[in-house]
């Protein structure tokens, strides 16, 4: 009996340790430092500043606006993309080379497209031969929204995989036997079936894009706010922690309204690259 | 009919792959240019593979991000198991299925999140940003997709060979070894590999709780991209790229001996 | 009486407020097979788990060879198990999971390959040492799972459902297999299954369960001819039951007629039960017949036809023959006295024991029911 009490500990102690440490602490800390003003006293100012201040109200909503552009482009992207791979003969092998370039740092894609994207680049030569341009690409809106679809595409194309190969086979026979035609398989059948997938792309990807922060800066030339900048820019430039947590606090909340909306995710494989 | 939609999709995949690797194959292209630019190809040379070879500052920030993804690695996979086999044995639906959601949190939070609210932590309780926070961030942040990995393993696990096991004669620490351990060996390889490239690739965290001084190579990649283009690191992702692709085959291999078994036992 | 090697003695199993075990108290005696018999979730693997040390009895005795064992872990008990699902260990293959008990035991290494060895001839399974667990057939799992636990050389062998996952014609040959091997070993089998054919094909005594409790025990012989009451009846083998009610020692009466029968010791007008065999039926012409029916429909089952009959009154009748009958036609039914067997609403087993003493005499030895056809 002593030996099983014993065995417990040596388990459950740098586990819990961790979850106390490092989960509980922090989400607590960030809480008790957005209460705390630029004098360290215990205040509501912050929240009071969050949201009588356009800037910041502004700021959320186009957070909240290119992360949503940026999830629908995604997703646009993606689901067909899922869809043919899944037909494939070697489909496992496809869908490993979709996730590879995850698998290489975010920061040297981002810094490709800095080459891609200037004013002499690849693509303004490109255009050159027609007689366009050159144009300025990169430090705009369009761009940032190219270069975060880009990034987020492999997490989606992953839970829609995934949804789609969970789908049994039967069901789709089953619907052209009963005499559906293709699309109406699709939207009566297919589609309801791997939204599960669907939903945990968007959760997998929505989330992330509300607080990207170096992308705005590389490829959008900081036109583009989020409140991840608006944090990262609090924290380590303006040193206001309160000011930066109250805006985590905010996008802990954002974040929470988009895991119930979206629903119950089974399982987190669409971040599993992260 | 059936025959050109199918092609149609194919291109479609084309231009979708095509887009997914051209920034990764512009990289390497120019990373052979003699000139210092992304923007004219002036002509082949290895130049920029020996200024990066004679970076001793960029040789030791590597050799720290890969001390830094080795170690966190090694650990996150040692905590996250014993989670792991801890949360396989609660028997309280509600307490199990608390512990797991706080597990989760990390997977969830984003990146901001972590980095900010372990700066403060790290700051009240006086940890010296540098290279012990950043151990400390990566091993944290790593840990729950450990458990992740290890606990479908658990779950798949036949209780009755525990019970078999017991029956002839075994007790609990060698019901353990001989028993649990290499039947969920494959998960905790999972795991590790998983922690590994999250260390790897880790960026905003690192950022946040590195302080001045200690630098990973997400981090000195940044700054330096904020400078402009420089060809090294052009030279330096060609690198990385090939020993990410060595990984990635590593981790297949091992992904499909996994999968193997695991079909050979569904049978 | 031979002291048995493992006794129950009132064993009951609770989970919170759920009774799963009802009071279990059974002996097993050395060198013979016995079997738990009951519909899933009766309790028979419950009973089972607490004598392998798996689960602890909420109350009563476990003894072994007159020891009691309720606190000895499983590890330490010398009973050993075949798991239904098998539970071999998938990266050992044959050899090192034959052998995984005796390594444990820090057997010499010669010995233990002797022993392996030993236990896997005596399995047929002689040259599959090398093999993995996962090339193996289900049937040979099986074996391995056998060998795996007689290796061990326990006093007793229990088997949970071990032969469920196998297809039917593997099934017949394992149950004669098995039977042989506890005759060649001489040591005690416990056999759970919900399979009644294959209860009493190995059988040297059975339990019958339901609801956690043993309704009836003996040899298998027994428990077909006399039922204890309606579950056992139909649980085991197929049976036409109807209410009667006795008249008399000898005489009851069901379907509106009265009937000479073989038991007796009931109150006079007495509510029963009757239970007659269908093999015990035999067609024959309506003036020859002790009932007429008509016949409703027949299936081929290789060996028989299964008729299906009804009476003026609309009871069913299930009728074994081994000619075919016509759909339609009225017919005579015809049976032996000893071929009804009556049977008092809830009596108990012991009550049923005790009433079969006071008219021995007139019961002959066997039974026609015992006679398939």
């Amino acid at each position: 009996m002593s030996n099983r009490r014993f065995s417990n500990w040596a388990f459950y102690v740098p586990y819990g340790l961790w979850i106390g440490l490092f989960v509980i602490a922090p989400v607590a800390l960030i809480i008790y430092q957005s209460f705390l003003n630029l004098d360290h006293h215990f205040s509501l100012e912050n929240y009071a500043t969050f949201f009588k201040s356009s800037t910041y109200l502004m700021m959320t909503v186009n957070s909240v606006w290119w992360a949503f552009l940026i999830t629908i482009f995604t997703l646009l992207i993606s689901y067909p993309t899922a869809y043919f791979i899944h037909q494939l003969k070697h489909a496992q092998l496809w869908l490993l080379l979709v996730i590879m370039p995850t698998w290489i740092n975010i920061l040297l894609k981002a810094y490709a497209f800095i080459g891609i994207f200037s004013q002499s680049g690849i693509i303004n030569q490109f255009l050159g031969l027609f007689g366009i341009g050159p144009e300025q690409f990169l430090f705009t809106n369009a761009s940032f929204l190219f270069v975060a679809t880009y990034i987020q595409i492999p997490f989606m194309i992953l839970p829609i995989y995934n949804a789609l190969d969970d789908l049994n086979p039967s069901f789709i026979n089953a619907s052209r036997d009963l005499g559906a035609t293709n699309w109406q398989t699709f939207s009566k059948v297919t589609w309801p079936l791997t939204l599960p997938g669907v939903k945990a792309g968007i959760q997998s990807v929505f989330i992330p894009s509300l607080s990207l922060f170096m992308l705005t800066r590389l490829i959008g030339g900081n036109k583009v706010i989020t409140l991840g900048t608006a944090i990262e820019e609090h924290f380590l430039t303006t040193m206001n922690w309160g000011m930066g947590s109250t805006i985590g606090v905010i996008l802990i909340i954002a974040m929470v309204i988009i895991m119930i909306l979206t629903g119950d995710r089974k399982s987190s494989e669409g971040r599993l690259t992260r | 009919m059936s025959k050109f939609r199918f092609r149609w999709s194919n291109v479609y995949l084309l231009i979708v792959f095509l887009i997914l690797y051209a920034p990764i194959a512009f990289l390497i292209f120019y990373s052979f240019n003699s000139g210092t630019t992304m923007d004219h190809f002036d002509g082949f040379t290895l130049q920029h593979y020996g200024e990066l070879l004679a970076d001793s500052r960029l040789i030791a920030i590597v050799l720290n991000t890969l001390l830094i993804a080795l170690l966190s690695a090694l650990l996150a996979t040692t905590i996250g198991t014993m989670g792991a086999l801890w949360i396989d044995r609660l028997s309280r639906p509600f307490f199990k299925n608390t512990v797991l959601s706080l597990n989760n949190i990390l997977i969830v939070s984003p990146d901001v999140i972590i980095g900010a609210s372990f700066l403060i932590f790290f700051t009240m309780l006086h940890v010296p940003l540098g290279f012990s926070s950043v151990l400390l961030s990566h091993i944290a942040f790593s840990i729950p997709i450990v458990v992740l990995m290890v606990l479908p393993r658990l779950r798949e696990m036949n209780r009755s060979m525990l019970d078999a096991a017991a029956d002839l004669g075994a007790n609990r620490r060698q019901i353990f070894s001989s028993v649990i351990l290499p039947f969920i060996t494959p998960g905790i390889f999972s795991g590790f590999f998983m922690a590994l490239t999250y260390s790897l690739d880790d960026f905003a965290v690192t950022f946040f709780v590195t302080g001045n001084g200690f630098s990973t190579l997400s981090v000195e990649i940044y700054s330096r991209a904020r400078q402009g283009i420089s060809l090294e690191i052009n030279a330096l992702s060609a690198l990385m790229f090939i020993v990410t692709l060595i990984m990635i085959v590593g981790y297949y291999f091992v992904q499909q001996s996994a999968s193997r078994r695991r079909r050979r036992e569904a049978r | 009486m031979v002291e048995p090697i493992v006794s129950l003695k009132n064993v009951h199993k609770r989970y919170g407020d759920a009774e799963v075990l009802k009071g279990i108290t059974i002996d097993l005696e050395q060198g013979k097979f016995y079997t738990l018999l009951g519909p899933s979730g009766c309790g028979k693997t419950t009973i089972l788990r607490i004598i392998a040390g798996f689960s602890d009895a909420t109350e009563g005795d476990v003894y072994f060879n007159g020891d009691r064992i309720n606190d000895l872990p499983a590890n330490k008990r010398k009973v050993n198990t075949v798991f239904q699902d098998y539970a071999l260990f998938p990266h050992m293959n044959v050899h090192d999971n034959v052998a995984y008990g005796l390594n444990l035991q820090k057997t010499a290494k010669n010995e233990i390959d002797d022993r392996v060895q030993q236990a896997l001839t005596s399995v047929r399974l002689a040259d599959y040492g090398n093999r993995e667990i996962s090339e193996l057939s289900g049937g040979q799992k099986q074996r391995v799972a056998i060998a795996r636990a007689i290796v061990m050389q326990p006093k007793m062998l229990l088997l949970d459902e071990p032969l469920s996952a196998l297809d039917a014609k593997l099934r017949r040959d394992m149950q004669y297999e098995l039977r042989d091997l506890q005759e060649r070993l001489g040591i005690t089998f416990l056999f759970v299954t919900h399979d009644q054919e294959e209860a009493l094909a190995m059988s040297d005594e059975i339990f019958v369960m339901n609801v956690g409790q043993v309704l009836q025990s003996g040899s298998p012989v027994d428990i077909y001819d006399e039922p204890i009451n309606h579950f056992v009846a139909d649980f085991i083998g197929e049976s036409n039951i109807l209410t009667g009610k006795m008249i008399r020692d000898y005489e009851v009466e069901f379907v509106g007629k009265r009937f000479e029968c073989a038991d007796g010791g009931m109150a006079p007008n007495e509510p029963v039960e009757v239970v007659l065999r269908p093999e015990d039926l035999d067609i024959t012409t309506v003036d020859d017949g002790k009932l007429t029916v008509t016949i409703d429909s027949q299936l081929f089952r290789g060996d028989y036809y299964e008729i299906i009959a009804y009476d003026g009154d609309h009871n069913e009748w299930l009728i074994h023959s081994t000619n075919p009958a016509t759909d339609g036609e009225t017919v005579g039914l015809t049976f032996e006295p000893y071929d009804i067997h009556v049977m008092r609403l809830h009596e108990s087993e012991a009550e049923f024991d005790a009433r079969i003493e006071t008219y021995t005499e007139e019961t002959p030895e066997d039974e026609g029911a015992a006679s398939h056809e």
